[in-house]
Parts: structure tokens; C-alpha cells; sequence
């Protein structure tokens, strides 16, 4: 591996490393490195797999989604490579997260399926071979958890079916009363009435029953998400989506087929249809929403064919109303505290009731069912967000007298219009804090811009920070000269005559990239600059290009710490004169050209231009261009040192 | 095998984890007064809710660091946090209280922030008052606020020599407060690096008085002042944004303008030239009317000297911050300063600076030195403002924090005293054999053929 990919593929694995939230950006970001550096890919590769292997499970898919964010928009090498190891990572890993995640993989899985357009391919996007056995490997993993299932339920006897088929009847006339014309509702009742007369007649053995039960609890299935469905269509609002508790199982099939409900993954791939999707994934007995009009008894009943309880229950229901009585008693003397109606508690409460109407199903894999209300916490900021805007949005200080100066409201114990309304100015009025640094943003097109700009900043900074820490581990190894990379020291005061002049936006401003690296970059060329005038008295046409690069450079960063003290400075550096000071030279990649390396003169080796993210250009390091040639910096400097000395 | 003695068992009250994180609830205006014990290491994370020191915020779930520090930690609203801190054994040993001035503090931002937004030429404030009153967090905390609601740049004054703010200690600064103040740093943050940072630097600039009392060489110190005031005024017309945020000026305490023993009548004229020289508007007094009937006699003696040359409502007497540690001692502000000149050279843990020993010899390096006064000097006889040059002897260089001038190593004694600073240097090594200096830089490079100036701070590695 040489220097330039050891470097690449270092910020890559650093980059990978942060990938600990499922996070666009950086997964973009990933995504461009592996498209820019194919010669690479191998690297890469090995990185993502290795870091799909060794993060914690929580993190994995989130490194699956780099593999498939690279595949799809790079395609080959990377699927070639990628599809070597695909199924016994991709198997690794389903066998060790969670059912949430499963669900994400297997969806994962579907998109692999469908041939991708974006590199124009017709055929899949890894080899055929790998997808097979992922597929196979999916349907054994899911007709296992079925098989499971499936001795989870109670034996089947008779009166239990019947019990059964009459609450799928009830289901189902309530359905007929919303759409009298169904022809599908109404041959589901004339079968539902004809198994039950099957059943009556009691001749059906073990084997015949337990396959009933399974149909029957299919249906059950089918209609419960029909339901859910609907009633989610009636709230219209913002509906958290269910958290898909278990892989699918099997397929739910229209309701008058017979077949065995085997498990068929390529039938899912076809399907865009999200009910269908839905259905897929969500096969398992779900209880109703209890608002959807069909009373709680029927939700009661079903948990009852889950496992028969039915004593307990009304032991509960028998509790419950003796609770009732007690508050309502309670509520009639004035014991009892109700919350104001715009307090929190209000609020969560609300919140978690009709979370509650959506999100039932959770209830199944045993999570807490206000899963997706955020947490007391979090409510509570967004309450007091709103307050502090409302308070805050019409105060004008201009107009408040009791801000004049004076030792009384200086002093003022109570001074009701700061601490009812302007204290906010300082805290809440700008509700987005940073979560990194607590500064606040406000939600103004400009102050989100800001933010953003911000961002971004401390993105930049931290990925320049890991790479010092990183360089700096290094520190004795053979990659002596990238660790000297990074290093900084205290800078100089400004002269007095600088500081008069200086203005703080150049260090804060977010929007040029970076003042700091121009600076540092000026330094070294400046550096370099004087020490070519002293030693190379024949190459007028190289300082003349130096200089207008120096001069160039300084025109380009206002921020000119060096101007008068750095010649000082950089004469005393001169003698020694680091390598890595020339490594940082760059030269920018001319828009004119076409090609994105050039040979260097000197020593012959082939440069690659590299893409800057801070200056935003593409550019060739540790290269001067002296004379319309480019060399390498160190090249350059090497050979101008030995003539001079030969002279 | 359970019941196998002394194997199984541990009694939970000899078994103390020290790493334990404990978790703790703030309720709203109370504060968690912080003395981190000495070498020790205070982690805290803020879990919900709002929480500042000295005025800047912290962020939510990210740890914070505290080393060698006094700090107060405000609950704006309740609170809930976790603080690890293995010399600090749980809730109980915590001091919370109840904080009584934060209200004040907000109004005072308040009129401030009115009489920026009125004029284009924004309030200039001076905070006085006696050891251990809370200057130092008052004016952080105002920095702090005046930057939260508006992109203002207030300039902070630093005149307390004793303080290293953004510089090492020994010297004055005034340094523009444009972004976020570190809060785990005692200096309040770095000044400019080569490098990347964490936050975004600040760019001081920097007088050296270079003696620890003002008392030693009051006109020196007056006349450092002044040069900066000049670089000050010239600033505030060159920067817009500056000048319309105004000026936040720390001041040493006030005992050291308050001569008991000699002339009495002088007292607090010192105050009176800052307040010209700087063109200051407003002074905020830290007091409590508990004081001893003495001290009273003192601020009235002030407020009466300081109503001569400002407007009355401007002179604003102001309750000691709450959450100060009324008690903190010497050990504990030397302790300050070796923190600020380390981290001037060698950054913090989150920014390590690289500084650069480099070697001269004798003849290559010229040191001034401050002349410090005593009483029995015939006042009129002396220039007090005539640098003294110093042998070049390990005995009085070893260890000494210098400051390196912008004038030639040639200048003469009066260029010497008005070059500005370029920076500061610490001599490590006086081989008095080999007539050869080492000086711990903070740039890398030779050390720079200027005028060096001793300071009487002293830092052991």
C-alpha cells in the first residue's frame, strides 16, 4: 500500500468508525471515497467487512446500508468483492441482532433483488449465487420461527375452534356492515359457517385440527390488519410505524385457499403493493385497536385463544371495577387531583392513549407499549420550547423601562419582565442546541443556515482532530512523516498594528472553509519561498511563479498572522526546513484539465489528485509547480538543495 | 461453596466503587457549588434540562471534564445529571444551595444588551471588587450571555495580572469574546494554534507587566493600561461589531488600589485613570451589606470618588456572586497559574500543543526586567517605566516565564518597554558552564532574535 492509500483508506476506517447512528451524511460521505478511489476498493472492502464483523450488533446494519450505498452507486469492483463474503456476513450478522433489525435486513435483502438501474445493469446487484443462498438461508431461519410458533399454541380441540370461528364471524359481519357489497366477506362467512359445521359433527382428527387452527388464525391475522389499517386511515395523523416485532413468517394468502402457508420470499419481492408489504411481515396475531368499534370483550377473547385464561380475567375485570368505584368516590369528595388540561402529564397521557390505539402489536415481543412516545424528557423540552417562543417573540428591549440603568433594577429582586420573558432570549427562544457544544440556533431560515454551516464546522474539525490523534499513535513507526502532519503549537500574538486591524468573523466565520489550514499552507509556501531566493540564484522563473504563489495566497486568506511577524519566523525555521512542511504544499487541479495525474518530473511517479474537503478543490499534495512543470514538493526541494550545495 | 467465608461476601460498605456514576437532580435557581478536590477529576453529563457555568451552557448528554477547579454549576431549569468524581464519595458530601444573585446577573445583561441594541457604541462596564467577590464570574458570565441572543463580540479586559484569561499570567489582555468560551478550561479558552481546535480560538492581545502586584510598580502598571487602551480605542473604531458590543473589564482587587499605609488620599486614583483611560461607562461594584462597617467605609470612600467622574445611576453596587468560594487561597491561585501557563504551551487534553525547547547562547539573548518599587525609592528620582537589564545567572532565569517583544534584541530600554508582545517563552535550562540558554518556545523555530523581558512567574515542569 502506498503513502497516498494508506492515508485514504486511514480517513475512510476513521470516517467508518463514527458510523455508530444510522447517519446519511456519513454514509454518503463513505459512498464518495469508494467511488473516487477505486484503485482502493479492496481496502475499502475489507474495512466494511471487517466493521460489519467486529461493531456491536446495534451498529451493524448501519455498516450493511455503506456496503449497499457503495454497491448501488459504484456497482463493480465492490459487488464483485463484496459478494465473496456476502451470505456468511450477511448470515453472521441476522443471527445476532434483534427482530427489528431482521425485519430492516431482510428489507435490505428485497432491494438486492430488484436489478439496479442506476448502473444499468438487468441482473441483481451481487452474484446470483450468494443472493440464493441468503434467500434459502431466510426461509429456513423463518419456517424455524414458525415451527416455534406453532408449538406455542394450545392444543386444538373442538369447542376452542368453534369459540374461534364465532369471534371470526362477529369480525366479519362488523366488516360486512362497512362494505355490504364485499362478495369476499360474504363467501368468508358461508365458509366460516360450513367449518363450523364440519367441526360439529366432531370426525376431524388431531392433525386435521391443528391445520384449522392454523387457517384460522391466518384469517384472524388478516383481518386484524385490515382493521388496523383502517382505523389508522381514520386518525390520519401521524401515524408511528408499528414496530415489526418478529421476521415474517408466512405469507398471508387470500382467504378461501387451502394451500399450507409455506413461506415465499421471491413473492415478496414483486410486491410494492405496503398492505401487502404489511400483511408479509406482520402474519403473527395482533390485537385489535380497541377503539375500532368492536369492544374490548372481543380484544379480551383473543388474548383468551392465545393462552387460555379466562378466570384470571375476570378476576382483573372484577379489580378493575372495584378501582373504579373507589375513584369515582374518591372523585366525589375532591381527593382526587386532576391534572390541568395543558400540563404534561395531560399531554403524555393523551399522547400515550392513542399511542396505545396504534401500537398494540408491540405488546407481542414483550417492549413497553409506548414505544414511539418520546419520553417525559423530551415532552417536557418541547413544552417548555413553546413557552419560552411565546414568552419571547414580543418583547422589544428598546421599550422596557425597567432595563434602564440604575442601581434599583439593577438590584430589582422581582423584576417580572426578565424573568418571565427575557430570560428566554438567552435559553429557549433558540431551541435548537447543538450536541456538541450547547450553542443555540434559532429556528429563522438564516439561524437554521447558521446551524447547519455549524455543523458542518465541527464535521470538518473532528475529522481533523482524529486524524492528529491517530497520526500522533503513531509516533516511532515507520509513518513518521503524516505524523508530523498534524501537529500544532500556540501560535504568535499578533503584532499591535495587526490586532487593531483583525477581525474576529476570520476565525469564526463557518462559511470559508478554513482560515487556519490557508494560513498554515501560506506559512510553508512563504517558507519555502524565501528559502528557493536563497538558494537557487539561477531559477528566476521558478521564484517568480513562487512568489506569485505566495502572493496569490495571501490575497486569498485576509487573515495575514504571518504577514509581518512570519518572515521572522520562517528564517528561523529555514535551516530546518521539515519534510513534512513540503508535503503540506498542494497545488490545485487546474478546471482546464482533463487528466488527474501528472508524472513527476524529478522522480518519475505518477500523482493522484485528491479531493480537499476543506478548501474544496481537487488537489495534488505535496507538489509545486515551478516553471509550468509539476514536481513533488520534496523532489523539488531535495534536488535544488544538492545543486546548490554542488555549487 | 457459597458459604465459604470471605469469598462470597463483600459488605457493601467497604466495597466503595470508585468509578460509580451517581446521578443527581438540580432543582431550578439552585446550584451545586463544585470544589474538585486537588489532582483529582470531576465528570459530569447533563441528562435533561439546562445547566451553565460562568454562563455558557452545557451540552446535553456529552461528558465534561474538570480538573484543579472552583466552579459553580447553575441549574436554569431542573436538572438531572450524572457526575463521576472518585474523590468525591456521593450526593451527600455535594453543596447545593439555592442561588441568589443568577436574577440580578440577568438584569444587569439585560440593561447591557438594551444599551447595545440603543447605540452603535455599546456599554463599556468594569467590575471591582475584593478577593474572592466573584469578578472573574461575573464578567465570564456576561461574556458568556452577550454572545447567547445576538452575534455580539464584546471585548473582555482582562486587568488582573494575577489571572491568566486566554494568556499565560503576569500580563493584561483584552481579548474579543466572538464565539463559545471552553467551559472546562479555567482560562476561558485557548488563544490562536497552528491547528484544528475543538472551539473556535480567540485572538488576545497581550501587555506584559510581568509583576505579580500592581502595588509593586503601580505607574508601570497604569502605563501598560494605557498602551492598551490605545490598541483598544484603535480596535473598537476599526471593528464595528466591537464596538458595538462594548467592553467587559476585569479588574485586580480592589485592596491593591487602596494604600493603608501611605497616602490615603491617592486611594482609588488608580481606578479613576483606568476609567478614563479606558472610557469607561458603567462600574459595578460586588458588595454585600453584611460586610464588615470598614469595608462599607471603603466603597462608600469609592463610590464617592467614582461619582466625580461618572454618572451616579451608572455606578451600580452589586451583591458578591453567589456560588464564590469566599475562602479560596493562594495555593489555589497559584495553582491557577501554573494551569494557565501550561496550557499556554503545551494546550489541553483535548488540544495538545507541541512546543519547541531551543538553545542560544549567552551573547544571542539579551533579558529587561521590570523594575519593581519600594517605599523607600525617592519617587521622583526614578523612571519607573526604565526596564532594569538581568544578568544572564540560573539562579534568577531557571524556571522564569519570559516574554519576548516584538523589538530587536538591540532596542534600547524605552523601545523595549512599548514593542508589543510576540509571546512567551519559559527557560528551562541556565548551563552557566557552557554559556548555553534553553527556552521552552511555544512556535517551533530559534529562539527569536528579539528583546526578552523576565516576568516573576516561575513554572516546574
Amino acid at each position: 500500500m502506498d503513502k497516498d492509500t494508506e492515508i485514504i483508506v486511514k480517513d475512510f476506517n476513521s470516517i467508518l468508525e463514527e458510523l455508530t447512528f444510522n447517519s446519511r451524511p456519513i454514509i454518503t460521505t463513505l459512498t464518495k471515497i469508494a467511488e473516487e478511489n477505486i484503485s482502493c476498493a479492496q481496502y475499502f472492502v475489507d474495512a466494511i467487512e471487517s466493521r460489519i464483523e467486529k461493531c456491536i450488533p446495534k451498529q451493524k446494519l448501519y455498516a450493511f446500508y455503506v456496503l449497499d450505498s457503495v454497491c448501488k452507486n459504484t456497482g463493480s469492483p465492490y459487488t464483485i468483492y463484496f459478494s465473496r463474503n456476502l451470505f456468511s456476513l450477511y448470515k453472521k450478522t441476522y443471527l445476532l441482532v434483534d427482530n427489528v433489525t431482521r425485519t430492516k435486513m431482510i428489507t435490505l435483502f428485497k432491494l438486492w433483488l430488484t436489478p439496479n438501474e442506476s448502473i444499468g445493469g438487468s441482473a441483481p446487484l451481487f452474484e446470483k449465487n450468494a443472493l440464493d443462498k441468503i434467500e434459502n438461508f431466510l426461509i429456513k431461519a423463518s419456517s424455524l420461527h414458525k415451527k416455534n410458533f406453532e408449538s406455542m399454541l394450545p392444543t386444538p380441540t373442538v369447542p376452542l375452534l368453534l369459540r374461534e370461528i364465532d369471534k371470526l364471524t362477529a369480525i366479519t359481519n362488523e366488516r360486512l356492515k362497512d362494505q355490504p357489497d364485499d362478495q369476499k366477506l360474504q363467501t368468508k362467512l358461508l365458509v366460516l359457517a360450513q367449518l363450523k359445521q364440519e367441526l360439529q359433527k366432531g370426525k376431524l382428527t388431531v392433525e386435521a385440527l391443528k391445520q384449522v387452527q392454523l387457517q384460522l388464525r391466518q384469517v384472524f391475522a388478516q383481518d386484524q390488519q385490515v382493521l388496523q389499517e383502517r382505523s389508522r386511515q381514520q386518525q390520519q395523523g401521524s401515524t408511528p410505524q408499528p414496530n415489526l416485532s418478529l421476521p415474517p413468517g408466512s405469507t398471508a394468502t387470500s382467504t378461501n385457499t387451502t394451500n399450507s402457508p409455506t413461506p415465499n420470499l421471491l413473492s415478496m419481492t414483486g410486491s410494492n403493493d405496503p398492505n401487502n408489504n404489511n400483511a408479509d411481515s406482520n402474519s403473527l396475531p395482533v390485537p385489535i385497536p380497541s377503539e375500532s368499534g368492536l369492544t374490548s370483550s372481543l380484544f379480551g377473547n383473543i388474548s383468551k385463544i392465545v393462552a387460555p385464561k379466562s378466570f384470571t380475567d375476570l378476576q382483573n375485570t372484577n379489580k378493575i371495577a372495584r378501582l373504579e368505584e373507589l375513584y369515582k368516590s374518591l372523585n366525589h369528595v375532591g381527593l382526587i387531583f386532576t391534572p390541568p388540561k395543558n400540563s404534561i402529564v395531560t399531554l403524555y397521557d393523551k399522547l400515550s392513549e392513542q399511542n396505545n390505539k396504534n401500537g398494540l402489536n408491540n405488546e407481542l415481543d414483550g417492549s413497553s407499549h409506548n414505544n414511539n412516545l418520546p419520553s417525559i424528557p423530551l415532552l417536557q423540552n418541547v413544552l417548555n420550547d413553546c413557552k419560552a417562543f411565546f414568552a419571547s417573540s414580543n418583547v422589544n428591549i428598546l421599550n422596557t423601562p425597567t432595563l434602564q440603568f440604575n442601581q434599583s433594577n439593577i438590584t430589582n429582586e422581582n423584576n417580572q419582565i426578565v424573568k418571565n420573558n427575557l430570560v428566554h432570549l438567552l435559553y429557549r427562544a433558540k431551541p435548537n442546541k447543538c450536541s456538541t457544544c450547547g450553542k443555540r440556533f434559532g429556528n429563522s431560515n438564516e439561524e437554521k443556515r447558521s446551524q447547519s454551516y455549524h455543523l458542518d464546522w465541527h464535521f470538518r474539525i473532528n475529522k481533523r482532530i482524529k486524524g492528529t490523534t491517530a497520526t500522533s499513535n503513531t509516533t516511532g513507526g515507520a509513518t513518521t512523516t503524516s505524523t508530523a502532519k498534524n501537529i500544532q503549537s500556540r501560535n504568535w500574538y499578533l503584532h499591535d498594528t495587526q490586532w487593531v486591524k483583525f477581525n474576529d468573523d476570520e476565525i469564526v466565520s463557518l462559511k470559508s472553509s478554513s482560515n487556519k489550514q490557508q494560513d498554515k499552507f501560506q506559512k510553508t509556501t512563504a517558507n519555502i519561498d524565501i528559502h528557493s531566493q536563497a538558494n537557487i540564484p539561477g531559477e528566476n522563473n521558478g521564484n517568480t511563479q513562487l512568489s506569485n504563489m505566495v502572493n496569490l495566497l495571501n490575497s486569498n486568506s485576509t487573515n495575514n498572522n504571518g504577514s509581518s511577524n512570519a518572515p521572522y519566523a520562517f528564517s528561523s525555521m529555514g535551516v530546518s526546513l521539515g519534510e513534512t512542511d513540503l508535503e503540506k504544499k498542494f497545488v490545485i487541479v487546474p478546471e482546464s484539465t482533463q487528466d488527474m495525474t501528472f508524472q513527476c518530473s524529478i522522480c518519475k511517479e505518477s500523482v493522484n489528485a485528491i479531493y480537499d474537503d476543506d478548501l474544496g478543490e481537487w488537489v495534488w499534495r505535496n507538489t509545486m509547480e515551478v516553471a509550468g512543470k509539476k514536481y513533488h514538493a520534496t523532489c523539488y526541494y531535495e534536488t535544488m538543495k544538492n545543486n546548490n550545495n554542488a555549487q | 461453596m457459597s458459604i465459604l467465608p470471605g469469598l462470597t461476601e463483600l459488605t457493601p460498605e467497604l466495597y466503595l466503587d470508585v468509578n460509580k456514576t451517581h446521578q443527581l437532580t438540580l432543582k431550578e435557581s439552585t446550584e451545586w457549588k463544585i470544589d474538585i478536590p486537588t489532582s483529582s477529576k470531576l465528570t459530569i453529563k447533563i441528562r435533561s434540562g439546562i445547566a451553565e457555568i460562568f454562563g455558557t451552557e452545557l451540552a446535553n448528554d456529552i461528558e465534561y471534564v474538570f480538573t484543579n477547579w472552583k466552579i459553580s454549576l447553575l441549574a436554569v431549569e431542573d436538572v438531572i445529571l450524572e457526575w463521576k468524581c472518585p474523590d468525591i464519595s456521593g450526593n451527600k458530601a455535594l453543596i447545593i444551595q439555592q442561588n441568589t444573585t443568577s436574577k440580578f446577573v440577568y438584569n444587569l445583561h439585560f440593561a447591557l444588551d438594551k444599551l447595545r441594541t440603543a447605540s452603535f457604541n455599546g456599554p463599556r462596564i468594569m467590575i471591582v471588587g475584593d478577593t474572592n467577590s466573584g469578578k472573574t464570574a461575573l464578567c465570564r458570565t456576561l461574556c458568556s450571555y452577550a454572545i447567547k441572543n445576538m452575534p455580539y463580540q464584546p471585548l473582555f479586559i482582562n486587568l488582573n495580572p494575577n489571572e491568566g484569561i486566554f494568556t499565560p499570567p503576569g500580563c493584561l489582555s483584552a481579548t474579543p469574546i466572538s464565539d463559545l468560551l471552553e467551559v472546562q478550561a479555567q482560562t476561558w479558552g485557548q488563544s490562536m494554534t497552528s491547528g484544528a481546535t475543538v472551539l473556535h480560538n480567540k485572538q488576545p492581545i497581550v501587555k506584559n507587566f510581568g509583576l505579580e502586584e500592581v502595588t509593586k510598580n503601580k505607574p508601570l502598571y497604569l502605563n501598560c493600561i494605557d498602551q492598551l487602551a490605545k490598541d483598544v480605542n484603535e480596535r473598537l473604531q476599526n471593528d464595528v461589531i466591537v464596538q458595538r458590543s462594548g467592553c467587559i473589564i476585569n479588574t485586580p482587587p480592589l485592596s491593591q488600589f487602596y494604600d493603608n499605609a501611605t497616602n490615603q488620599y491617592d486611594s482609588y486614583d488608580g481606578l479613576l485613570k483606568i476609567i478614563q483611560c479606558l472610557n469607561i461607562g458603567i462600574v459595578v461594584i460586588l458588595t454585600n451589606d453584611t460586610d464588615e462597617e470598614q469595608e462599607k467605609e471603603k466603597i462608600n470612600k469609592l463610590f464617592d470618588k467614582l461619582k466625580s467622574i461618572i454618572d451616579q445611576n451608572s455606578i451600580i453596587r452589586f451583591p458578591k456572586l453567589s456560588g464564590r468560594f469566599q475562602d479560596a487561597d493562594d495555593t489555589y491561585k497559584r495553582s491557577l497559574q501554573r494551569a494557565a501557563i501550561r496550557e499556554y504551551f503545551y494546550g489541553t487534553p483535548r488540544t495538545v500543543l507541541s512546543p519547541y525547547a531551543a538553545g542560544a547562547d549567552f551573547d544571542e539573548i539579551v533579558i529587561w526586567k521590570s523594575m519593581e518599587l519600594n517605599v523607600n525609592m525617592q519617587q521622583d528620582m526614578i523612571n519607573p517605566f526604565q526596564l532594569e537589564s538581568v544578568p544572564i545567572e540560573a539562579n534568577v532565569l531557571q524556571h522564569a516565564l519570559v516574554a519576548i517583544t516584538y523589538a530587536d534584541r538591540k532596542a534600547s530600554s524605552e523601545e523595549v518597554s512599548k514593542a508589543p508582545i510576540l509571546g512567551f517563552g519559559l527557560i528551562t535550562e541556565v548551563n552557566e558552564k557552557r554559556r548555553k540558554i534553553w527556552v521552552l518556545l511555544p512556535v517551533p523555530g530559534r529562539v527569536p532574535n528579539k528583546a526578552i523581558i523576565l516576568t516573576s512567574y516561575r513554572y516546574l515542569e
